[in-house]
Order: C-alpha cells, then sequence, then structure tokens
C-alpha cells in the first residue's frame, strides 16, 4: 500500500493555466506544486507513512486524512461499453450502436455523465436492444443452459442468469417476475413460441436503466452525505468497466458474491488477474486513443491531391498502431510511461502505414511483432502517425494543435480559446517561408503572445511530420524542416530539436507523469478530479511516480484508492 | 451461464441487415410515391376544429454578411437583396427581424452561448466545454422555446416534437441548439435512414403484426417505466433529473405505442450512402427537409427544427465553389473571395430554405396550405463570422401561423433582445407567456411582430 499522508497544496495544480492573455508572468504560478510536494516514498509498496496512526486500507479516514472524495454522477454506458457488454452478455459481435446519438465527453474520456436522454436516444436504445434481441434468440440451442423443449422452467432459468448477468448484481425480490412477464407476454402475442417470448424479455431486460446506466449506490444503510463503501457487485462493475471496458465476468461476480472486494488485497488480486486478460486491451486502447485526442480520426479530412493514399482505411489503421503499441508497452513490455514515451517501434501489419513510416518489415516477421523504426524519427504514442495527422490540418501542419495537445493533455495545463474576434485562419502555405515563419505573428502580437509562446514552440518541435504523421526533412515547399523547439513552464524546461528529443524530456518529467496518472483517474471514473479528490489524486500519482512511473502500478493504485471504492451517499 | 456465453471468435456475425420491427418491414412501403404530392391529410378536418399551428426552427451557421442580407426598403415595401433572393417567392409571408441581440451573460465563449442561447434566451450551466477566458460552460440552463412550446401543444401527436439535422457533430455545446430543459440537450437525428425507420416504418405493416409488435412493446415499457420509476425514487438532486428525464421519454414512447397509426404517405428515399461525408452534405439536407414536411403534413408532430452543420461548422462547400465555412467566415471584410464564398454558402442555405417552402406550401390544407398554419423561423448563432458579434443576429420568418402573423414585412430593431422573438412566437403559437429565458431582463413579445 503506497498510498500515503499528505497535506499538499497540490489544489493550485489543479487549477492549471487559466487566464495566460493576463500575461505571461503570472500564470507560471501554481506549476507543478503537486509534484513538487511529494515526499521520499517507498516504492514497493508497503505503508511508510510519517504518522503514527495504523493505516487500514479499507477505512477511507485511514487512505486519506479528512478523507473525501468528488460526487461520481449517474452515468449511461458509452457506446463502446455497450458494444462490449453485449459482446460478454450474449456472444454477439459489436456494431448495434452505430446509430447512437454521440457520446459526451468529460475531458479528453468518452462519459456520459452530465446530459439526461431525450426521446431519441431512448428509441435508439429500443431499436438495438430488439435487434440485439432478435440475434440473440436465434439460436435457442446455443443461447440455453437447458433444451428449449422444457419450454417455461427452461426459459426461466435463463433469464434469472441472464437478467442477473446484464443488470451486474443478484436480482431483487420481485425483480424476477417482471421479466417473466414479460416473457409470457411475448409468449402469449408469438401464440405460445418460448422462442418469441425470450426475444421480448430480452429486449425489455435491456432497456432497463439497470442495464443502460451504471448504477450505484453504496452499501444498503449508507445516509447522509457520509463516504460509503460501494458494495462488492458495484465496485465488480466499476472494475470491469475500468479494466476492461465492459461487464464483469462470471469470476469478478464470484468475488463481490464471496464479499472478497471489501479488502484491499481482494481488489488487488482482482486487478492484477484483470490486467493479464485479452479483455484488458480494449481499455488500453479506448484510453490511449481518446487520450491523444485520435479516437475519431477517420473523420479527419486530408487533401486528396496531396494525399492520395490516405482513407478512412488507413486511419483506422493508425488508431490500432496507437492501441497495439500502448498494449504492447503494458502486457509484453515493462509497463512503464517512459516506454510509451520513447520506445521507437511500430506493430502494425498494414503495408500502407508501413509506407508512412517508411520502413519494411524485415523478412520472416509474424504478424504483430515489433518492427525497429528508423533511427533518429519517432519516439513514442505522440510521434506516432495517427497523432500527428489528427493534430494537423487537411493540406499542412498544425503546430498550435499539437503544441495545444501537449498544453493540456500531456501537462494537464488548461488552455483558453483564442479570443473571440481573431482570425485564427491557418496562414496559407507559402513557397518562400517555412511554417514557423508563417506563424510568427503569434508570438510577435501581444495580444497572442501570452498562450502561443507556451504552445507554438512546442509544436515547432514536431514539424518534421507533416500532415499524415509522415516523417519528413523537407516542407512542402522544398525548404529544410526548421523543427527547434523549447519547453516552458514545466519541471523540464528548455530546447529542444525534433521529435524523439521532445520525448525524452517528457519522459523525465514528473508534470507529465502526474498529469497522465490524472488521465486516467479521469478515464477510471469517468468523470473530472475535483478538489474532493485532491488527496487521492496526490496518492494515486505520487505511487505512480515512486514506482518508477509503472502504468500497471498506476491502474492498480486507482483501483485501491479512496475515490475508486467509496462514494458519497445520496443527501 | 459461462458455458453458454460464447466468445466473439465464434460468435455468429451480427447481421447487417437490423431485422425484427422497423427496418425489417420497409419492404413493404418503398415502392410508395415519391414526395410530392403529398396526401393532404388534414384537409378533411377543415371546417370542423381549426387547423393546427406548426412551429419549424432552422439554424444555418457562422453568421452572415448583414449588408447583403439586410433588405432596403420600408417595413411594408422593401426589396430583397442577394443573400434572400431565393425566397423572392414568399417575400409575402416573410417577416425579416433586423436589429435584434441575442444576450450573451453568463459562461461560454461566443460560439458557445451563441448556440446555446439561440433558442433559449438563457444563460449555461457550469460545466466541462473549455471555453472562454480559461474558463468552461456546460449545457444550458433551460429550454428552447420550441420545447417549452411542444409541452403545451404536443400532446395530441405521436411526437411532441421532432429534431432533424445535417452534420451536426459531437455532443458539445457548440453543436446543440435545441434543449428540454437545464442540462438536457436534445440530440437532432443526423441519419436519414435512421430517421425514417423511427418516422415511418410502422406504415404499411400487416395490422394484425402491428397490433402484435404495439403488444410486446407495452409489455417491455412496463418493465421499462417500472424500473426508472423505483431508481427515480431512490435518487435526489441531478441524478433524479436523469431518471426523470428518460421516465418521461419512456412515457412519450407509450403514449405513441397505444396511437392508432397516423395516415401518412411516406416519401421515397434512397439511402447507402455515408450521411456524416461532407460531400453529402445538400443530399442529407433534402431528405431531412422531405422527412420533416411531411411528418408536418401528416400531423406527427407540429414541433420541429432543422439544424445545419452547428456552431464553427466547417462544412466544405465545394459544390458552390467555397472552402471551409468557419475559417472563411474569420477572413477580414477586405478579403474580396471571402466574402464572394459567404455570400455562396448563404444564398445556398436560403435554396434550401425555399426548397422546403415550397415542399410546404405544396400541401393543401382547409383553405390554405400547411404552410400559411406554420411559422418557420430561421436563426443563426452569430451575426458576422469574423466579429462573432451577437448583434445584429439574422432572423426571418415565413408562414402566418393560422393567421396570427401579419406578414410580407421587415422590421427593424435597435438592438432589441431576441427573448421578445421567443416569447412572441410562443404567444403565436397560443403558448400565453410573458417572458422567455433569464439573459433578458425585460418580458413581453417583440413589438411590432406579433400582438
Amino acid at each position: 500500500m503506497t498510498i500515503r499522508f499528505m497535506m499538499l497544496g497540490a489544489a493550485a495544480s489543479l487549477l492549471g493555466l487559466s487566464g495566460c492573455y493576463s500575461g505571461f508572468e503570472a500564470d507560471a504560478n501554481g506549476f507543478g506544486s503537486g509534484a513538487n510536494g511529494v515526499t521520499d516514498g517507498d516504492p514497493d509498496g508497503e505503508d511508510t507513512s510519517d504518522s503514527d496512526d495504523d493505516v487500514d486500507p479499507d477505512d477511507p479516514a485511514s487512505l486519506c486524512m479528512d478523507a473525501d472524495v468528488g460526487p461520481t454522477s449517474l452515468r449511461r454506458l458509452t457506446a463502446k461499453q455497450y458494444d462490449h457488454t453485449v459482446r460478454d452478455l450474449l456472444g454477439l459481435d459489436g456494431g448495434y450502436t452505430v446509430d447512437f446519438s454521440p457520446d459526451e465527453r468529460i475531458g479528453a474520456f468518452k462519459s456520459n455523465g452530465n446530459a439526461a436522454v431525450v426521446e431519441l436516444q431512448v428509441e435508439e436504445y429500443m431499436t438495438a436492444a430488439e435487434a440485439v434481441a432478435v440475434d440473440a434468440t436465434t439460436d435457442l440451442a446455443q443461447l440455453l443452459p437447458c433444451d428449449a423443449a422444457e419450454g417455461d422452467s427452461c426459459a426461466e432459468q435463463f433469464l434469472a442468469e441472464f437478467t442477473m448477468h446484464a443488470y451486474r448484481r443478484p436480482l431483487e425480490s420481485g425483480e424476477l417476475d417482471r421479466v417473466v412477464s414479460v416473457y409470457m407476454s411475448g409468449k402469449d402475442a408469438g401464440e405460445g413460441s418460448v422462442q418469441n417470448g425470450l426475444r421480448v424479455a430480452i429486449a425489455a431486460v435491456l432497456q432497463s436503466p439497470f442495464f443502460l446506466y451504471h448504477v450505484e449506490f453504496g452499501q444498503p444503510d449508507a445516509a447522509g452525505d457520509d463516504l460509503v463503501a460501494l458494495d462488492g457487485y458495484e465496485l465488480a462493475s466499476r472494475l470491469s468497466y475500468f479494466l476492461w471496458d465492459s461487464m464483469p465476468d462470471d469470476s469478478l461476480f464470484d468475488a463481490a458474491g464471496a464479499g472478497a472486494l471489501a479488502d484491499a488485497d481482494g481488489v488487488r488480486e482482482q486487478v492484477d488477474r484483470m490486467l493479464a486478460d485479452p479483455k484488458a486491451r480494449d481499455t488500453i486502447a479506448s484510453f490511449h486513443q481518446q487520450w491523444l485526442g485520435m479516437d475519431e480520426l477517420e473523420h479527419a479530412e486530408k487533401d486528396p491531391e496531396m494525399f492520395p493514399g490516405y482513407d478512412a482505411t488507413l486511419a483506422e489503421s493508425m488508431k490500432e498502431d496507437v492501441a497495439s503499441f500502448a498494449q504492447w508497452v503494458l502486457t509484453e513490455g515493462d509497463g512503464r510511461l517512459a516506454t510509451l514515451l520513447t520506445a521507437n517501434i511500430t506493430l502494425t501489419d498494414d503495408p500502407r502505414l508501413h509506407a508512412v513510416y517508411g520502413v519494411t518489415p524485415p523478412a520472416g516477421r509474424a504478424a504483430g511483432e515489433p518492427i525497429e523504426l528508423p533511427a533518429g524519427e519517432r519516439a513514442g504514442l505522440l510521434t506516432m502517425p495517427g497523432v500527428m495527422a489528427e493534430h494537423a490540418h487537411p493540406d499542412q501542419t498544425s503546430p498550435i494543435h499539437r503544441g495545444v495537445l501537449l498544453r493540456q493533455e500531456f501537462f494537464c495545463q488548461q488552455l483558453p480559446p483564442p479570443p473571440a474576434d481573431v482570425d485564427n485562419v491557418p496562414p496559407s502555405p507559402s513557397p518562400d517561408a517555412t511554417t514557423r515563419e508563417r506563424f510568427a505573428q503569434h508570438t510577435a502580437d501581444p495580444a497572442c503572445s501570452g498562450c502561443h509562446v507556451q504552445v507554438d514552440p512546442l509544436g515547432f518541435g514536431l514539424e518534421g511530420y507533416d500532415s499524415i504523421g509522415a516523417f519528413r526533412t523537407e516542407e512542402t515547399n522544398g525548404l529544410p524542416i526548421d523543427n527547434a523547439g523549447e519547453i516552458v513552464l514545466s519541471d523540464v524546461d528548455g530546447p529542444f530539436v525534433g521529435g524523439p528529443e521532445l520525448a525524452a524530456m517528457l519522459a523525465e518529467s514528473e508534470l507529465v507523469g502526474t498529469c497522465f496518472s490524472r488521465q486516467w483517474f479521469r478515464y477510471a471514473l469517468g468523470r473530472v478530479e475535483g478538489d474532493a479528490d485532491t488527496c487521492a489524486v496526490d496518492g494515486i500519482s505520487t505511487a505512480f511516480n515512486e514506482s518508477g512511473q509503472d502504468v500497471r502500478v498506476l491502474l492498480r493504485e486507482i483501483a485501491l484508492s479512496s475515490a475508486f471504492r467509496f462514494r458519497k451517499g445520496e443527501a | 451461464m459461462s458455458q453458454r456465453r460464447i466468445t466473439p471468435s465464434t460468435a455468429t456475425p451480427k447481421r447487417k441487415n437490423r431485422g425484427f420491427s422497423r427496418r425489417g418491414f420497409l419492404g413493404s412501403i418503398g415502392a410508395s410515391a415519391a414526395l410530392a404530392p403529398f396526401i393532404p391529410v388534414l384537409e378533411s378536418q377543415a371546417g370542423a376544429d381549426p387547423l393546427p399551428k406548426r412551429l419549424v426552427l432552422l439554424f444555418s451557421p457562422n453568421g452572415t454578411l448583414h449588408e447583403r442580407w439586410a433588405p432596403t426598403g420600408t417595413e411594408n415595401d422593401f426589396q430583397l437583396r442577394e443573400l434572400l433572393a431565393p425566397v423572392e417567392p414568399y417575400k409575402d409571408q416573410m417577416c425579416v427581424l433586423d436589429g435584434l441581440e441575442v444576450l450573451r451573460q453568463g459562461l461560454g465563449d461566443g460560439h458557445q452561448k451563441g448556440m446555446a442561447c439561440l433558442w433559449t434566451g438563457n444563460q449555461l450551466n457550469a460545466g466541462d466545454f473549455g471555453g472562454g477566458d480559461g474558463g468552461s460552460a456546460g449545457w444550458a440552463g433551460a429550454a428552447s422555446i420550441d420545447q417549452a412550446i411542444a409541452d403545451q401543444l404536443g400532446n395530441d401527436t405521436a411526437y411532441k416534437s421532432l429534431e432533424f439535422g445535417v452534420q451536426n457533430g459531437g455532443a458539445t455545446n457548440w453543436s446543440r441548439m435545441i434543449y428540454g430543459g437545464s442540462d438536457n440537450p436534445v440530440a437532432a437525428e443526423n441519419n436519414p435512414e435512421a430517421m425514417f425507420a423511427r418516422l415511418f416504418a410502422d406504415l404499411g405493416v400487416d395490422t394484425g403484426e402491428l397490433d402484435r409488435l404495439k403488444a410486446e412493446r407495452r409489455s417491455v415499457l412496463d418493465l421499462v417505466h417500472g424500473d426508472l420509476e423505483a431508481l427515480e425514487s431512490k435518487y435526489s438532486s441531478s441524478d433524479k433529473q436523469k431518471i426523470s428525464a428518460h421516465l418521461e421519454a419512456i412515457r412519450e414512447i407509450e403514449k405513441r405505442n397505444d396511437l392508432a397509426t397516423p395516415i401518412c404517405e411516406p416519401p421515397t428515399q434512397k439511402y447507402g450512402f455515408n450521411f456524416d461525408a461532407n460531400e453529402n452534405f445538400p443530399a442529407v439536407s433534402r431528405l431531412m427537409i422531405d422527412q420533416m414536411v411531411m411528418s408536418l403534413a401528416c400531423d406527427l408532430t407540429r414541433v420541429a427544427s432543422l439544424q445545419w452543420s452547428r456552431s464553427v461548422s466547417q462544412t466544405e462547400f465545394s459544390w458552390v465553389g467555397a472552402t471551409r465555412h468557419h475559417d472563411l467566415s474569420h477572413l477580414g471584410d477586405e478579403d474580396q473571395s471571402m466574402i464572394d464564398q459567404i455570400t455562396s454558402i448563404n444564398v445556398w442555405y436560403a435554396e434550401e430554405v425555399k426548397y422546403l417552402l415550397d415542399a410546404m406550401a405544396a400541401v393543401p390544407e382547409g383553405d390554405g396550405t400547411l404552410l400559411d398554419n406554420s411559422i418557420v423561423v430561421w436563426g443563426n448563432e452569430l451575426s458576422r463570422g469574423n466579429s462573432h458579434g451577437n448583434h445584429p443576429v439574422p432572423f426571418v420568418t415565413f408562414g402566418g401561423g393560422g393567421g396570427a402573423l401579419q406578414t410580407g414585412r421587415y422590421l427593424t430593431y435597435d438592438r432589441v433582445p431576441h427573448n421578445r422573438l421567443l416569447v412572441s412566437l410562443a404567444q403565436a403559437m397560443d403558448v400565453d407567456i410573458q417572458s422567455f429565458g433569464n439573459n433578458d431582463p425585460g418580458s413581453g413579445g417583440l413589438p411590432g411582430f406579433f400582438t
């Protein structure tokens, strides 16, 4: 247990960079105080608190002094979670959510936590549930645990298990009766057909709020504003949607039922098991694609004359490239953030993406094996083609978007948008100016420079990657690339040249590590951290940094944190 | 049940044809007549009950060019300029409202407030959408006027309201203009095929089959309804609101499920293309307009909206020789190429409006047409793209609202809050309110527009 007592002034670091128009100097305040406040600790996990109190990891007040967690609002499944859940529930593979209204985002991540549903979305749920139910009941022998010829008794046996799994908790008194009553209505409407009854009942269960929402109350006797532990099944669901982007499996349900998730050891055991499961790849893919803003890269338009080979299929390969790389680091590699940020490999099998990388896979390479990339060109996630392509215009690069990505998602520093009356059309490509020269107004004009001196020099350093993320040494106009950049307002300030040097500096930054841990916190909880989470967030990032920034440790620490295992009772 | 749960690799691939109730039945109605002529569903009601009034909200983004939009002349004797020239045939049925200001108190940047305030006239809630001066803003804090009207008028129709959209983008406050209430953005349907299935798939289904389907859905809805009520009683505050909104949607669907299937002749439409691809923007626009007009003609709803793109739209208008809309809209007034392209874009939108008006005017109702019984309001989230201004935001109305509005007029105002227009729209639709939205300290309707 590496969560430690800390009284940090880290709230300031949560505030980020607001109001950079007011001036450069004023905004330097508050940076890195969270990271700097960290004291020495034991990376191996035994509690080394300076406090005299015994740490009981099952007592929230012991996890953090003045224990508190921010409110987690009622969330609906995301489209991906819906598809994955249907897959694990019924063995039906994906595609049911293509017509769903778009998910909300909380920070960089998909999470339906703010807006209430409207009629259209409820109808979308109806249509999807009906389609799933048709497919699920096509082959009753495959669906049912018993012989359909047994009739109602077999159907009820199936519905009891199915509904429990769909609601992700044991059924309360009367709930099964109501599902069976829908089955009977469907059977009657279908002139006695068990199949029809099951189809209608399955469609009903999939439209229940107990399926569609992450329903959480905490232990049944919780009341008032007290911090209460989630019950075992709620925690099992939090764990599975965090680490698998899907519902719990039987082992998790069993652990919940046996009370094994009530203590930290039980949670730790499940986390380790779940991270080793292939389903963890879904979460690793979703997190990294969303964090880097490229989970909808297939919608990015590129100039067809400049990039005739670019299309949605290549974009999908680029997304998969990011996913497979992160999966490799976290499951086969050393699991460290530094490796995510600096490793010079790809695992793609797509020849068109090999061409973008300018590599020929070695003869005899098996599918999915790492390919070493040319030295000095790439480093880790940031410089992958999909990330560079997402943060670029159709016909030119965008040092601004790339710089903002780094500020907001790597350093967790919120930037305001440009003033409302500014001309923010990128200057047109010119035959006799480099990108840097064309964007010079940003740093010359005092109205712009307050923010842009923090942003543009980061982006200029990535000029070696064109609008679809291919490495280049010349701009389109033939002028040599000027990719000298500079990091400011961080704990690794200084000049650099090109992506690999930038990535190496990011890998040295405790601020980046702290930000990365916050990003995972947001993904895991489906909400942005608030003041009440300071203790939990700081504990998590401390443990992460002390582990040498091992992401697997990070995920475990999040799952063990008070914010993850407890919630505020309903007032 | 784990032994029954099959792995994805061995699962039966999901059928591409989403069979069951909706799309599976499309074949039986696919051969129906083209859009025009409509069946005048409501004609028979003439002389009996008064014909229903309809409200249609239209949105196009990124501001206009006032000097090419505002008419010349006087209130009753005016000439349209080029941005409104396409709707010249409807000059007698329009009111050009010049000089309205969309007030922008509170959180949010210009685009966010322009969009969220357009039909709500209300401030935004706190939230996580990165916005002005380093802060952030959330969803609008109250219902939009169409939803407030639909709450009063929508109980007799299958849908209280219908929201049509063309490439509206993700779930952000830059891309949502319709609100059912605070923190309750109403997403428009962007997929014309899905909208068609929603509206028309039950038509043409064999009566016995439809009765069976409705009985099944009734029992499903019963269960969902009961679960939501159980949850609603356990939650408080914003979580309770979410469940209540879900419950309200279920009640609407239950109501519709119990209604007799309307008599309607759905338009013949072809799909099978990517409705989200830039190049298909014009095609989707026409499909949505056709469906919207039919849903009004058949009295499926009396309140509808059509949102073209969204605030900060980057639609690339290659079909009129223009590039990305928002980039263009930022260029300075000295840039003649910007002026020409923004003109082409806004003329294109006016032609779409004319297409809608043509279709509505082709539906006979009583002694007049569907258009005569409707109020169509066309708004924008900005006054002008390169200023991001909130004054004068261009508003035009079409149709007489069943005689409620005196049309054929050019009305000019000096920075009058557009909340007054929202109030007048409700009053013209027989919904008695005196103020709307917390942006406007005053109250009452828009002087001279509807009294």
